[in-house]
């Protein structure tokens, strides 16, 4: 019954905070405190392209980070190429030749992983300000310095920018992670920068500060999801990520069920590591306000809500079919508001982003994120169970060694032409 | 119970949950809404509009220099656009003429009448005149701009060279010039960008009084040795961080070396020289004659006081206010000021771009 109780409260909690960053969205002030910045000492700055196997893609973020509109003797481009078996050296090689900003770095051994090729990169970078981008990324012509921007505020350790799926119209599942995508970025994340909560890095359309990233260690090769532990080691260190809302940049979502399943189980894993990681560090954290404190806490859990959820049904039809008497008025009560706005909490927000992003015949879509929602349940339940069990048997069989488990890429040939912007209405047509 | 009952129970419950389902599955068929949100097209560059108008009103320049040659006004349209290319001096904006035109393009010169209210862009391959209390929509010229006392331009306005905002002209929207804009007291403004800003008493500059002796200094040993060479870096890897948990007060004199984080608000004294950046959760106050080589980010309102320096940028979450003397970047290194409302006093000098967010204002 205490733990029936448990998960109640936590399932309203999540339920309060679904709700209160929706309304900050649609009717509070918003903050956007970098985005006027045009004239500046823009810094040099180093782009890191993260690429394995990456023949498809790799040439159009090449193509789209030189057109961009960033002073181009103040930028150089790193593809990090990480013991790729398919053309992606040849493609870099091939740029390279033509371009003197751009740096290949190519990596035939060392740790699997983004983060240990990142942390190999390093050694090249010279230049305090530092940019991500997965190879799959079409950046526009401004995004360089909308995401430069925050990083002339001394207390800025990384910088995150919006994503905004491309290959939207493929399938149904393309159609369902854009309205999630914009529930993501669109309310929670901007929500978060509004309230001075805790933005979180993303790992890609990303910056970091090169002496934060310094201060803190450098990179984690040992993390499942670098991108939240950095999040977390930045926060603790006293450094703050400021999301950008407006610095968008094109990614291209999983077309195929079974692509997803694994990419939501990857970032579940490398959450939930990172919650165990970090959760009794942020809770005593000193320099952090209450609500950033609070918020930080309610981030990391956000992955166990899941099995908390499943576990919650089942307990509830236990006690319901033996009997049980629940509690008093307040449960009552809690699982009477549950009913009637916590089951909506999440799909009112994606319907508040999809009405700020102006779009008025997607939301027709949204009953058919119950679909995705019930999808996402279960492999985060399961990356849960297997972490559970692998942390009690983990012995027993082994530890499990990093890879590239990189999202597997639909896209099977450049689309950006050499005359070509990246949001040339023929690159739309062409997804 | 009738023998029908479960088959309408199961009909009931199968139109329910159709009802919201199937306009998701008509928008799957149909496919109305599936192309990728839009991100940002253009490059953020204030001037946008002004090329656009150029860039459209290319293919008339021919035309427009016959009539210049012919001293004639001819009424043209183009790709939808109703235009009224202007080669006559004097013209006199006769309703009859204007009516339903959407650009008026000048072969030269465009004088626009006191109190005359144009509801078109303009062109003007000239200077442009505006005269006292007249309206304008929107204007590029391909030369000086002169705003007459208490006129306005609703949309924004671009020139090739200087721009002159007489006592109590009004810009919304965008301003922006290639050499500089020149504003006098009670001038209003959103959004303006040029080398060089400098708000005048009138129409003369001697006025200026911004301390140049020792606020450039750090910048200048940086340059000439290359042992400073971080001093004058924003972005320099060497600089300390500073975090202080309350308000920080740099004392009258000193000089600091480092990026100073202040939960409070942060106080540089008189004559005092922060060479790293600053921010602060609450009000920023520079002291007279103190600059700060970095950035000044603030969560509440900034002032900065008389004959101060900021490299820049200044970013405050409410508003700037900028006493007499103040400078603000530098000719070779123009800068942003942010904020929601911005006060300036005459006789500062400021290099770059200035957002006032909701309005902006050149004092009394």
């Amino acid at each position: 019954m205490l733990l029936f109780r448990a998960i109640l409260l936590l399932i309203c909690i999540y339920t309060f905070r679904h709700y209160y960053f929706t309304f900050n969205r649609l009717f509070a002030k918003q903050r956007h405190p970098y985005v006027d910045l045009e004239s500046a000492a823009w810094p040099e700055i180093t782009v890191l392209i993260a690429a394995h196997n990456e023949e498809a893609v790799v040439a159009d973020i090449m193509k789209a980070l030189l057109e961009a509109d960033y002073p181009k003797d103040r930028m150089s481009i790193i593809p990090v190429n990480d013991r790729s078996t398919d053309r992606t050296r040849e493609i870099i090689d091939a740029f390279a030749e033509q371009h003197p900003s751009i740096e290949p770095f190519h990596r035939v051994g060392g740790k699997p992983g983004k983060a240990a090729a990142l942390k190999d990169a390093m050694t090249l970078v010279k230049t305090e300000v530092v940019l991500i981008f997965d190879a799959d990324y079409i950046p526009g012509k401004a995004l360089l310095r909308q995401l430069v921007a925050p990083f002339f505020d001394p207390e800025i350790g990384a910088v995150m920018g919006r994503v905004v799926p491309l290959n939207v119209g493929k399938k149904c599942l393309t159609r369902l992670l854009d309205l999630e995508r914009s529930g993501g970025y669109q309310v929670d994340q901007q929500a978060r920068m509004n309230l001075h909560l805790v933005p979180q890095y993303g790992g890609t359309v990303a910056g970091v500060r090169k002496s934060a990233l310094e201060a803190i260690g450098g990179w984690n090769e040992n993390a499942l999801a670098e991108d939240t532990d950095l999040t977390y080691r930045l926060l603790i260190a006293g450094w703050k990520t400021a999301y950008e809302n407006r610095a968008e940049c094109y990614e291209e979502v999983p077309e195929r069920w079974p692509v997803r399943v694994r990419q939501i189980t990857r970032w579940a894993k490398g959450h939930n590591q990172a919650m165990v990681s970090y959760i009794a560090r942020t809770a005593r954290c000193p320099g952090l306000g209450w609500f950033e404190r609070i918020d930080g806490l309610l981030l990391l859990g956000v992955y166990l809500m899941g099995p908390v959820l499943l576990l919650g049904w089942v307990l509830a039809v236990v006690l319901f079919y033996t009997g049980a008497q629940i509690g008093g008025g307040l449960t009552v009560l809690a699982l009477g508001a549950f009913t009637t706005l916590g089951n909506f909490a999440a799909f009112f927000e994606i319907a508040a982003a999809a009405r700020l992003d102006g779009s008025r015949q997607r939301i027709r879509l949204l009953p058919l994120t119950l679909f995705g929602f019930i999808v996402s349940l279960i492999s985060v339940s399961q990356a849960a169970r297997q972490q559970a069990h692998e942390s009690l048997f983990g012995n027993l069989f082994g530890n499990h060694e990093l890879v590239w488990d990189k999202t597997e890429r639909s896209r099977t040939a450049p689309v950006l032409d050499d005359a070509l912007s990246p949001t040339a209405p023929a690159l739309r047509e062409s997804v | 119970m009738l023998p029908w009952a479960p088959l309408a129970l199961t009909a009931v419950t199968a139109v329910m949950v159709m009802v919201p389902i199937t306009p998701a599955l008509y928008e799957l068929w149909k496919r109305g809404d599936a192309s990728p949100l839009p991100t940002s097209r253009h490059d953020a560059r204030i001037a946008n509009f002004a090329d656009v108008l150029r860039t459209r009103l290319e293919p008339l320049r021919a035309q427009m220099e016959r009539c210049r040659a012919e001293r004639e006004v001819l009424r043209t349209s183009l790709a939808g656009m109703e235009i009224l290319i202007v080669g006559a001096e004097n013209f006199d904006f006769d309703p009859q003429q204007t009516q339903g035109i959407s650009t008026l393009m000048f072969s030269d010169a465009a004088h626009i009448p006191a109190g005359q209210v144009v509801d078109a862009d303009v062109y003007a391959d000239g200077p442009i005149d505006l005269g006292e209390g007249a309206a304008l929509r929107a204007a590029v010229g391909n030369d000086d701009i002169i705003l007459g006392k208490n006129s306005t331009v609703l949309r924004w306005l671009h020139g090739s060279g200087n721009i002159y905002l007489r006592p109590g002209s009004s810009v919304y929207g965008r301003l922006s010039a290639g050499q500089s804009i020149r504003l006098e007291r009670g001038c209003a403004f959103q959004h303006m960008h040029a080398p060089q800003i400098l708000t005048i008493d009138s129409d003369n500059t001697r006025t200026l009084a911004t301390s140049g002796a020792h606020v450039c200094q750090a910048r200048k040993d940086s340059q000439e040795d290359p042992e400073n060479a971080e001093m004058g870096d924003i972005f320099a890897l060497s600089r300390p961080r500073l975090r202080v948990e309350g308000d920080f007060v740099l004392p009258p004199g000193e000089t600091l070396n480092a990026n100073v984080i202040a939960t409070g608000e942060l106080h540089i004294g008189r004559g005092a020289r922060l060479l790293g950046s600053a921010k602060s959760y609450k009000d920023t106050v520079i002291d007279e004659d103190a600059c700060v080589h970095g950035s000044i980010v603030c969560g509440g309102t900034v002032w900065l006081g008389p004959r101060t320096f900021a490299a820049g940028p200044v970013m405050a979450e409410s508003d700037v206010l900028i006493a007499r003397g103040a400078r603000v970047g530098e000719p070779d290194a123009p800068t942003t000021i942010s904020s929601i409302g911005a006060n300036i006093a005459a006789g500062c000098q400021l290099h770059g771009t200035v957002w006032a967010r909701v309005r902006g204002t050149i004092e009394a």
